[in-house]
């Protein structure tokens, strides 16, 4: 029982985090844009959005970059 | 059944449970080759009740009680999580650097598995009924997360991420009967690429309107980000392409 409980858990957890440093950077766009939307003017507060989005963007590429990396390495 | 909820919920819940139903379908499918259907069949139904409990309970208590800005900050994130793991492996699928997901070859060693561990015709299969009860629980898990989350928006959503799923279950449940073989022909990196862009931009949708910004055009920007996150991913796609050299994808494929 208790290794079916630690299968679930395991599978729940592993349904969001699959590469700790792509989850952290997930939550750190999310938080910079929070800062952006608190600081930011009126006017400014529609491109928080956008901050949000050119952050995941550079998250993405950031990401596979070091696998892309990672994986060269590991080939030799 | 309006358009818009049809758009945003139903279809990619379709899409994204599919690729989960096939995975449950093809380990159901080897237990009841190779020990019989009816045990098998008992578990999947107990998984789907388990799973229509906790879509019942969680769904419906998020939809009418969490506030909806904090629902869509928190529904947001998990979006994204949940999405950029997804656009991740597919990506990386794509390159070469992980190995694609071969139902075939899952199906054949699961009945290997089976045959070795024997089976007493006498006694009730309480393997083969767990094996299926927690292979359709896990990846139904998977579908149950995908629901709650298109859905989390109004209780109408939800109903249409619902259906999405239902009918999904339904089609691959009845196409894999009439095979009796697992889908290898389904391109599940092809979807899961797919679910990971929606999932994606529907986590920076939403995560940015949970934080109080506001979207030029509302939901139409939608697309937008879509777009973004699709020319992204093929970017980087074409990066790993690059940097890796043809020995080292072959390498990782044969992994």
């Amino acid at each position: 029982m208790s290794k079916f409980l630690r299968a679930v858990w395991d599978n729940t957890y592993g349904l969001l985090v699959d590469d700790g440093a792509l989850a952290l950077g997930a939550l750190a766009a999310v938080a910079i844009t929070w800062l952006f939307a608190v600081v930011a003017t009126q006017a400014a507060e529609q491109l928080g959005g956008a901050v949000l989005l050119v952050l995941v963007c550079g998250l993405v590429i950031a990401n596979l970059y070091t696998a892309g990396q990672n994986a060269r390495r590991r080939a030799g | 059944m309006d358009v818009f909820n049809l758009a945003v919920a139903a279809a990619p819940s379709f899409v994204a449970s599919s690729v989960e139903f096939v995975e449950a379908l093809t380990i159901v499918l080897a237990v009841g080759t190779t020990r019989g259907w009816r045990a098998p069949l008992v578990g999947t139904a107990l998984a789907a009740l388990t799973l229509a409990v906790i879509v019942a309970v969680v769904g419906v208590a998020l939809v009418t009680i969490v506030p909806r800005h904090l629902l869509q900050l928190v529904v947001g994130v998990l979006l994204l999580l949940f999405g950029l793991r997804w656009l991740r492996k597919a990506i990386l699928r794509y390159a070469g650097v992980v190995a694609v997901h071969d139902e075939e070859l899952i199906y054949q060693r699961e009945i290997a598995e089976l045959r070795a561990q024997g089976l007493r015709k006498a006694e009730w299969d309480w393997v083969g009924m767990l094996i299926a009860y927690k292979a359709v629980l896990l990846e139904g898990l998977e579908v149950a997360f995908i629901v709650i989350a298109f859905g989390a928006t109004s209780i109408a959503a939800l109903q249409h991420a619902v259906w999405g799923a239902i009918v999904a279950g339904v089609i691959v449940t009845a196409v894999g009967v009439a095979l009796r073989q697992p889908l290898t022909k389904v391109p599940e990196n092809t979807m899961k690429f797919g679910v990971g862009a929606m999932l994606t931009s529907f986590g920076v949708f939403w995560a940015a309107e949970g934080l109080g910004t506001a979207w030029p055009g509302d939901a139409v920007a939608l697309f937008g980000i879509l777009g973004s996150v699709l020319v992204v991913s093929w970017l980087a796609a074409r990066m790993l392409g690059a940097m890796l050299p043809q020995g080292a994808r072959v390498e990782a494929r044969n992994v």
